[in-house]
């Protein structure tokens, strides 16, 4: 519980940002959202209801794959309540088209991912009801609308469907297989995506004069983001107007309304999208979800809102997933440890339909992770199977990558006999070398790593890990001491529109971003009450609803904070002009008789000085020319593209009972460069959770699917392993701040780093406690018990066969 | 339909309903009472969790006419006339919530926990006793500090009673 803060340098930037008179930023303010979430007057989306509403309720696909060869409504249409039963065919009929995902990332900082042969990539057609077949097991096929929703529930039961069973693929090394079972007609297997970078002979010359050169493989799991509310949507047409009504939780309310446009085919203005609390997102809200649309279709054919809510079991099928990442991984190293080369293999699974590739072009730029790496090489393959379609899951394709090359040095230290600190150290990018560009093209804006990683091990007393591990073993336990640095990377949508509005009483500022508990009602207001010099309490922040936020690019991939920090500070220069002049109109001078001071203006030839809220006062009663008749407000557009790459080091013990497998998580230590933190509390806030994530992706969460069967075989919280109370320790954690030169305030992200680092940092820990007696281990996450009890019977069954006096001494390394 | 009545945060009510309307969905939809979530399906995760005559009990898996003459407290009775409950003020401090789905069921829980203890509780307490509950984003490192730092609140002046 240590929340210490680790303070560096300022690297400057607006006028208005005056560090001396900070009187919000960096501290730990309470959250203003929290007086309605504690008092039970939050606002999900199943908090909303309509007079008149009806219900949905979808008919799933219980096969992977399967042709769809007739759907007869008549019993479920005769049932009690029922007013509609539709299909694809009747999506077909009125013309809906496919949802739109935008599927590639496309800055210029991004990766290009292309199609085998260099061609464009293909991504299936997603839409609301498929007419063809189903894809995967949970695709909604057909959808019923009931006066109630158990009417719903059980007219659904009576629609019969007819399939045809087709044979199903859901491993992507299978499916990259020629003659494996297509997903898709369209294209000739089922591998979409299939590019290599890098220096491909530079990188063969380096292995092949290497002194060792050492591998690793892995399948990175699925899993899924249970954030707590499950999907949820209640929309509504509104005949008289011609417009369509959406309540619905995102990540982007702005996208959301965009993409519903192209489904329907209407113009974006007769759409209008609120999403106000969201209960979880993690990536999994920020694509468009079918019943989005099925709810503001259906709502047209039966002439009254129609609302959706799913079960846990429908979320745990058909929420967007995450990772499902093969990765093959190898390294070149000279005789004193310095790295030369890198060569990836990476093959990610999208799922039945192409929505993101964002996890495999964010971890293809990042597979040299914090070390000078000179050379690297990297095939980034992705390909289509029958399981629900993945997205961006918090830290999207970073813990991936972060876990292939840290992994990839834990096994490098044991094979070449380092000290794996010393060979780390020897190899990391140093501040004299930033901004650093990797091997694979991503430059890296800031960041001192070894001090960080120094500070870490210092932190976590890794000195004393050792003694530690004595004591544990005079207990007849195992202890394993986890250690790993990371970097990731925070691009998302470039583009950004602020409203900033002064009135007499209060500013508000209105913004598209999207937060699902991230808190940007309290960290944009601290940012906004200190560029303007007013107080914080009066300071509000308008999200989420379209008929007020025009433009946005909602919440991902680690870019609000910087986003908002810098569009309102841009914003509040240009409201500093604005009030100049009104308050020039108003004094009755001219306009470079005012000057503007710390959130006053004032007269430069007689005493005469008014706040922001005294002038907005003033400005209303006035009667100002019609240029400045908009009064104090001002919107702003901001594109920024330059990526940031938050960074740090994480370290964790293990305390593993070698006659159970049972696992127990002691020490957790982090250390977090998020750039410039605006509110700690907040930070670690999100530091504690994202690692709680990436932990249980490590030891307990995994999307299973039964080979022989090809069912999913998770669909409730009784049968997915969550971290939970009683198996997390508290945590140790500090924030570095290296601000970033690439924006204002210096902002980097600090969302996801704790996700980042928590793969690697636990697999460490395990295969670290089981070393005396199994060596390296191939173990795939989640390490569970029974996995970890079976490597130590074979390891041990191993060491027997060796010699029959085993000994548990721990492999000697030098630094 | 049966009629169900109970005393819910202390105003009695009365209402016409199917026979096998859940507590949870009593509250949320028969009363407009939003601030009681239902998170799952398999009585796992306690976003549902009300009390029930001073008793934690998880909604979802209650039927209302199991409770018909009862009387049940939920989020939106926890503040009295304003005051927030010290279990609200330490999660607001400690920023024991983010997206706040969770945290309803949480505090009734914690409540009911630390209640039950008579006396402040320590970390393995909360860790043991809230086992019931799920959260997905604060990995409970702010919620356990929350709870203990509650349980100072509630019980200051318990250590004499406890000791007798
Ligand atoms: S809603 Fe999940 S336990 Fe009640
Ligand atoms: S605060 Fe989001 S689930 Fe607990």
């Amino acid at each position: 519980m240590n929340d210490r803060l680790l303070k560096t340098t300022n690297p400057g930037g607006s006028p208005l940002i005056n560090e001396r008179l900070f009187k919000s930023i960096g501290k730990p303010l309470q959250r203003k959202e929290d007086q309605r979430l504690i008092t039970g007057k939050g606002r999900f989306t199943d908090d909303f209801s309509m007079a008149d509403q009806t219900w949905a309720w979808m008919v799933r696909s219980p096969y992977p794959h399967a042709r769809i060869v007739h759907i007869d409504k008549t019993a479920a249409l005769a049932m009690p309540g029922v007013l509609a039963v539709l299909t694809g065919a009747d999506c077909m009929q009125d013309g809906l088209n496919a949802i739109q995902h935008s599927p590639v990332p496309s800055t210029q900082y991004d990766v290009k991912l292309r199609g085998p042969g260099d061609t464009p990539v293909f991504t299936g057609q997603h839409y609301l009801l498929p007419v063809d077949k189903a894809r995967f097991v949970g695709e909604a096929i057909a959808m019923v609308v009931a006066e109630t929703r158990d009417q719903a529930s059980a007219a659904a039961e009576a629609v019969e469907v007819q399939y045809e069973e087709l044979p199903w693929v859901f491993d992507s090394r299978e499916a990259a297989k020629p003659d494996a079972p297509r997903v898709w007609e369209d294209i000739p297997g089922n591998v979409l995506v299939d590019a290599t970078f890098g220096d491909i002979e530079g990188t063969e010359k380096a292995f092949a004069a290497a002194a060792h050169v050492v591998t690793f493989k892995s399948h990175v799991g699925r899993v899924t983001g249970v954030g707590l509310e499950p999907r949820a949507a209640l929309g509504h047409y509104d005949a008289d107007g011609d417009a369509y009504t959406l309540y619905a939780g995102s990540g982007g309310a702005v996208r959301q309304k965009r993409e519903l446009a192209d489904v329907l085919g209407v113009d974006q203005k007769k759409i209008r999208v609120l999403s106000f609390d969201v209960g979880g997102n993690f990536g999994t809200r920020n694509r468009l979800y079918v019943e989005a649309g099925l709810v503001l279709w259906s709502s047209k054919k039966v002439g009254r809102p129609v609302k959706f809510r799913a079960e846990r079991s429908e979320s745990f099928l058909t929420d967007y997933q995450g990772r499902d990442l093969v990765t093959d991984v190898s390294l070149a190293i000279d005789r004193d440890g310095k790295f030369l080369a890198m060569r990836a293999h990476n093959l990610s699974n999208v799922g039945s339909v192409l929505v993101s590739l964002s996890p495999l072009g964010k971890g293809s730029g990042l597979i040299t992770g914090s070390y000078d790496i000179p050379l690297a090489t990297l095939r980034a393959q992705a390909v289509f199977t029958n399981t629900m379609a993945t997205q961006a899951y918090r830290s999207s394709g970073r813990p991936e990558v972060t876990f292939a090359i840290e992994r990839l040095i834990d096994r490098a230290a044991l094979q070449i006999g380092m000290d794996r600190v010393e060979l780390r150290r020897r190899n990391l990018v140093k501040p004299d070398q930033m901004p650093y560009m990797n091997a694979v093209g991503s430059t890296y804006d800031s960041g001192e790593y070894e001090i960080n990683m120094d500070a870490l091990l210092e932190l976590g007393d890794f000195a004393g890990a050792e003694a530690r591990r004595a004591e544990a073993q005079s207990r007849g336990k195992l202890l394993g001491i986890g250690f790993c640095n990371y970097v990731e990377s925070s691009i998302g949508t470039p583009k950004e529109r602020v409203d900033l509005i002064v009135h007499a009483d209060s500013v508000e500022v209105v913004i598209g971003t999207q937060p699902a508990g991230q808190g940007h009602e309290t960290s944009f207001a601290q940012v906004a009450a200190d560029v303007l010099n007013v107080p914080f309490e009066q300071v509000f922040i308008i999200m989420g609803d379209t008929d007020v936020v025009s433009a946005g690019g909602g919440t991902h991939s680690g870019r609000s904070m910087r986003h908002a920090s810098t569009i309102i500070v841009l914003a509040a220069e240009e409201l500093v002009m604005q009030g100049r002049k009104i308050a020039a109109h108003v004094f009755d001078v001219a306009v470079d008789q005012l000057a503007y001071d710390d959130g006053v203006f004032r007269c430069l030839y007689d005493n005469r000085a008014w706040t922001w809220f005294e002038l907005a006062a003033k400005a209303a009663a006035a009667k100002l020319p019609p240029e400045l008749a908009a009064g104090l407000r001002v919107r702003f557009d901001n594109e920024m593209h330059t990526p940031v790459f938050p960074n740090g080091s994480c370290m964790c013990e293990i305390e593993i009972d070698p006659e159970t497998g049972s696992l127990e998580i002691k020490r957790y230590a982090t250390i977090d460069d998020v750039g410039r933190c605006i509110n700690p509390l907040i930070v670690h806030g999100q530091a504690h959770g994202a690692i709680a994530q990436g932990v249980g992706q490590a030891m307990w969460e995994g999307c299973h699917i039964d080979p022989a069967t090809g069912q999913p075989l998770v669909g409730s919280l009784m049968d997915y392993g969550m971290p939970r109370f009683d198996n997390l320790p508290s945590f140790k954690n500090e924030i570095a701040e290296v601000l970033s030169p690439t924006n204002p305030f210096g902002v980097k992200a600090g969302g996801e780093g704790g996700t980042t680092g928590a793969l690697a940092v636990i697999m460490s820990a395990v295969e670290d406690a089981l070393l005396p007696i199994c060596g390296v281990i191939e173990m795939e996450m989640p390490a569970t018990p029974l996995k970890v009890w079976t490597a130590i019977q074979e390891g041990r069954k191993r060491q027997r066969e060796k010699s029959p006096a085993r000994t548990d001494a721990r492999p000697e390394v030098t630094a | 339909m049966t009629i169900v009545s109970m005393r819910v945060n202390g105003v009695e009510v009365s209402r016409e309903v199917p026979d096998n309307i859940l507590l949870a969905y009593f509250l949320r939809e028969e009363l407009g009472m939003t601030g009681t979530h239902v998170g799952c399906d398999t009585s796992q995760c306690g976003c549902c969790v009300v009390h029930v005559d001073g008793v934690s009990l998880k909604s979802c898996t209650t039927l209302a006419a199991q409770v018909n003459g009862c009387s049940v407290s939920t989020i939106e009775g926890l503040a009295n006339e304003g005051v927030l409950h010290p279990i609200q003020k330490a999660f607001a401090a400690m920023h024991a919530l983010q997206c706040g789905f969770c945290t309803p069921g949480m505090m009734m829980s914690a409540v009911d926990l630390i209640t039950g203890h008579g006396r402040p509780l320590t970390e393995e307490d909360v860790r043991e006793g809230m086992e019931g509950n799920l959260c997905r984003c604060t990995g409970y490192h702010n919620i356990v500090k929350a709870i203990i730092t509650a349980s100072h609140e509630m019980h200051a002046g318990a250590g004499d009673a406890q000791a007798a």
